[in-house]
């Protein structure tokens, strides 16, 4: 009878199996209809870092110090400050690329930056056809923070 | 009219209505497969070709098409064009003998049906095997061997399984069949449920269908047999599994479940009915259940399903007859 | 060495053969197939292949379809990690190590992060050490449902890899809200957390485990574990002995199949597990089977253990107050945790700079892949995948 035993075992096992994917059949569909329908996102979520614009003045918070650039473990940020015709540093950056292509989203930059000039926005979709082209300057980056809702912070809880 | 002349053209147009048929077939059950296992896996399936993503296979047959004909170096030529050919032809040749309808039978009502079903369904064998060589390669030839073994181990108990239901009816003629289900008012799948489950069970093995489907096992030895073609010589094969899948299922509706029999409808759509409810369990079983290994198989249709069934005939003969 | 070995676990340890390198064994079995043993195959098994789980390279030596020997070939994920760190600070190390085991990225960071708050005898406040337990859990839970997906779907149940995907969805979103990233995080650092977690996050958190308890546990079960076809296609395959496990240095699962009741978690605690109350659980047979229920089981503990952190997390700040710039002093230090794939270990070696002079990575998958010829002789080609996939292997650690 040990022999009749596993069979109705193993057929038990194999009917309840079944059962299981029956009842998915019934449940909603997790997939979303991309890109029709959006991921939700919440906030915080890392996309890539942009540069913040002051509100009052119109200008970037950014000072060009290169915190940000020594932070960065792959060392996709370029900063280059910007000097008037005497020589005089003027706590601008003149350039200041971010190569996408590198970023690995780490959010080290945002940590280091002691002006409050970085952010982390949630857009990540930034597929160009040229790879040249993932690298942002300060303009684009302006842009995007404009355009997204960025925080220093997931959760937006204060470090 | 000459009297040949309308029997010849009456053959042409049933030989279309076939083809044409089975065409549709395969564009329904792909989808129907895709659907179905999308709502069991919490995914949508295909929905951006046509209405519910029906039109999809229409996109990927014209991918197929567009393909590059790779031809594998040191293949045997001949054998390894024709072997798609050879998997497909049985596929059809099975729509000879069904009946449709109280006095219809798309081809002849042959008084030797099921033997006919039986010799040509194993044809597709043949087939494999001449894939698996014409190919020369390790993997394809691996494939192919297992795939020979295991087939050979099914071919017994499922003819051992419609021998009992051809006891049942008294006749091995398939129309015969249905007519004793019809005249007796019960379907033989209630005195031969053993012999229906065995039936599927052998089916699913020898199509490679469901948790028998290591002869293309894509985890394994990447595509076994069916790894040196590519573009529409595969898209034959996949065609000829899809419509012996829907032959397999329309046996077993019409041998176990009353064929054409049913109220209101017409016979050839209870038929239809009766087979695609048969598929659609075939793909849930086969979206349920891992693999066998092959010596699971062979053990299986070895040392269980080969008693089961000769003891299910032993007692239909008794009881039953 | 070996009889060291010997006296230690009692007799009958297996003598390791000696190493033979990937040359060697390819004239070998080029020689036995010309030499008349015309049945013996060489078959190259990836490195792309639906199932190694990541580029690995298995040269496999069949006669018939049985497998005589399986040499792993390893290196196709190589990234340097080891020498690109030795010029980073240690904010930089910490997200980087993500990188290795990338599944379970918490637990790459603690084994780093650990090491250098143990140089410096730097103590985490008690928040930020039970959220540090409740994420390593969460991320233990996340890890095994991975592996289930992925073990079932190297069976041919290809629908329960889509299940657990569903309920690791879920964890994607819950993870992406308190840290902002879905895979790879850079949430813990030196002295703590980076952030705090809100109470929201913690009900949410708590409805998915219910969920989860609820139906899709048992639903795993139900579907693949107690499966007839699963259970004969593990049973009995890659067995490990208790003796082979230590002589070859496994692990976590692997050597809790083998029957040893080792876990670092309960030896020598690198969080405050001793506050929790969980079970061990531990195999008989060391098959791929036991193998199995040892993870399944081990992911209800870890739900019980999130469960009890939960309830018991005190107030207070996550982060120690710590200079910006770290310099660990002078020394050594060799860090370990228990991973969902075995023992992390990190030997961090410190010059007293800003960053690591040398970190040596112990990573446990690549211990276990030399288990895998002892695995797999005498078996099947199928059982190979089960093999591979009973170790739960990610190419990422193996190589770095």
């Amino acid at each position: 009878m040990g022999v009749l035993n596993d069979v109705a075992r193993a057929a038990k096992s194999i009917v309840k199996g079944h059962m299981v994917t029956l009842r998915e059949i019934f449940k909603p569909p997790m997939t979303i209809r991309y890109p029709d329908e959006k991921p939700e996102q919440p906030k915080g979520s890392r996309g890539m870092p942009v540069l913040k614009v002051n509100a009052e003045t119109g200008e970037l918070n950014c000072t060009a110090c290169g915190l940000c650039a020594r932070s960065c473990p792959p060392g996709c940020i370029e900063v280059i400050e910007e000097t008037d015709a005497n020589g005089k540093r003027m706590r601008r950056p003149l350039a200041y690329n971010l190569d996408m292509g590198k970023c690995m989203v780490c959010n080290l930059c945002i940590e280091a930056c002691p002006f409050d000039a970085l952010e982390m926005a949630a857009n990540f979709e930034i597929s160009v056809y040229d790879p040249e082209n993932l690298v942002f300057n300060k303009d684009q980056l302006a842009t995007i923070w404009k355009n997204y809702d960025a925080v220093r912070i997931a959760g937006g809880e204060k470090l | 009219m000459p009297g040949w002349l309308i029997d010849f053209l009456w053959v042409v147009v049933k030989v279309t209505l076939v083809i044409a048929f089975v065409g549709v077939n395969f564009i329904f059950m792909v989808w129907l497969e895709r659907k179905l296992s999308a709502k069991m896996q919490a995914r949508i399936g295909p929905n951006r070709v046509g209405p519910h993503g029906s039109l999809q296979l229409i996109a990927d047959a014209l991918k197929l098409f567009s393909k590059e004909d790779i031809k594998p170096a040191m293949a045997d030529p001949k054998v390894w064009a024709l072997a798609p050919v050879v998997m497909f032809a049985p596929a059809l040749l099975v729509f000879y003998v069904l009946p449709v309808g109280p006095n219809a039978v798309i081809g002849t009502d042959l008084n030797v049906g099921l033997l006919y079903l039986a010799a040509v369904s194993s044809f597709t064998l043949v087939g494999i095997f001449m894939a698996g060589w014409g190919s020369n390669s390790k993997y394809s030839l691996l494939g192919a061997m297992r795939a020979g073994a295991a087939l050979m181990a099914y071919e017994i108990p499922l003819v051992l399984s419609i021998l009992t239901v051809a006891m049942l009816a008294g006749t091995l003629s398939v129309q015969g069949i249905v007519q004793a289900q019809v005249d007796r008012g019960y379907y033989f799948v209630f005195p031969g449920i053993v012999a229906f489950i065995i039936y599927f069970i052998c089916v699913m093995a020898e199509l490679g269908r469901g948790p028998f489907d290591l002869v293309e096992a894509e985890h394994e030895l990447v595509m076994g047999y069916q790894t040196e073609y590519s573009g529409m010589r595969w898209g034959i094969m996949l065609m000829a599994e899809y419509t012996n899948q829907f032959t397999a299922a329309a046996i077993a509706a019409m041998l176990f479940l009353g064929g054409w029999d049913g109220p209101f409808l017409p016979g050839w759509l209870w038929l239809v009915i009766k087979a695609y409810a048969l598929v659609m369990v075939m793909m849930w079983v086969r979206w349920t259940l891992p693999r066998v290994r092959i010596d699971q198989l062979l053990d299986l249709s070895w040392k269980f399903l080969l008693p089961v069934s000769l003891l299910n005939l032993v007692v239909v003969a008794i009881f039953l007859v | 060495m070996a009889d060291q070995i010997e006296r230690s676990i009692g007799a009958g340890v297996q003598v390791i053969e000696d190493a033979e390198t990937m040359e060697e064994a390819l004239r070998r079995a080029h020689l036995e197939e010309q030499a008349g043993e015309r049945r013996r195959m060489l078959v190259n098994f990836g490195p792309q292949h639906p199932s190694t789980h990541g580029v690995l390279r298995v040269l496999l030596t069949l006669e018939g379809e049985t497998v005589i020997d399986a040499q792993p070939d390893i290196g196709y994920l190589h990234r340097n990690w080891e020498k690109i760190v030795e010029g980073w600070t240690y904010a930089m190390v910490v997200p980087f190590s993500d990188r290795n085991d990338y599944l379970a990225a918490i637990c790459n960071e603690q084994a780093v992060v650990g090491a250098v708050e143990r140089l410096m005898g730097i103590e985490v406040p008690e928040r930020g050490q039970f959220l540090r337990v409740l994420v390593f859990e969460l991320q233990r839970l996340t890890s095994h449902l991975i592996w289930f997906g992925t073990f079932a779907m190297d069976m041919g149940a290809t629908t329960a890899f889509l299940h657990a995907f569903r309920e690791r969805e879920r964890c994607y979103s819950l993870f992406e809200e308190i840290t902002g990233a879905r895979l790879l995080y850079n949430y813990l650092r030196i002295g703590g957390l980076r952030n705090d977690v809100p109470d929201s996050w913690l009900k949410k958190l708590e409805q998915f485990l219910d969920d989860f308890e609820k139906e899709a546990y048992p639903s795993y079960w139900d579907l693949v574990i107690n499966n007839e076809i699963f259970r004969v296609r593990t049973k009995g395959i890659g067995v490990i002995t208790p003796e082979q496990a230590i002589a070859y240095g496994a692990s976590g699962p692997v050597l809790r199949g083998s029957g040893i009741r080792w876990d670092l978690r309960k030896v020598d605690p690198f969080l405050p597990y001793d506050q929790f109350e969980f079970d061990i659980p531990v195999g008989t047979n060391g098959d791929a089977y036991d193998r199995a229920i040892v993870r399944m089981k081990e992911m209800m503990e870890s739900v019980k253990i999130i469960r009890q952190v939960m309830k018991r997390l005190p107030d207070g700040p996550v982060m120690a107050k710590l200079p910006r710039a770290l310099r660990p002093p002078k020394g050594q230090v060799y860090n370990r945790v228990e991973s969902p794939r075995g023992e992390v270990g990190v030997y961090l070696i410190s010059d007293g700079g800003t960053g690591p002079y040398r970190i040596k990575w112990r990573s446990p998958c690549f211990t276990h892949l030399m288990l895998l010829p002892v695995m797999a002789r005498g078996h099947l080609v199928a059982d190979l995948v089960t093999c591979i996939g009973s170790i739960d292997i990610v190419l990422g650690e193996v190589d770095r």
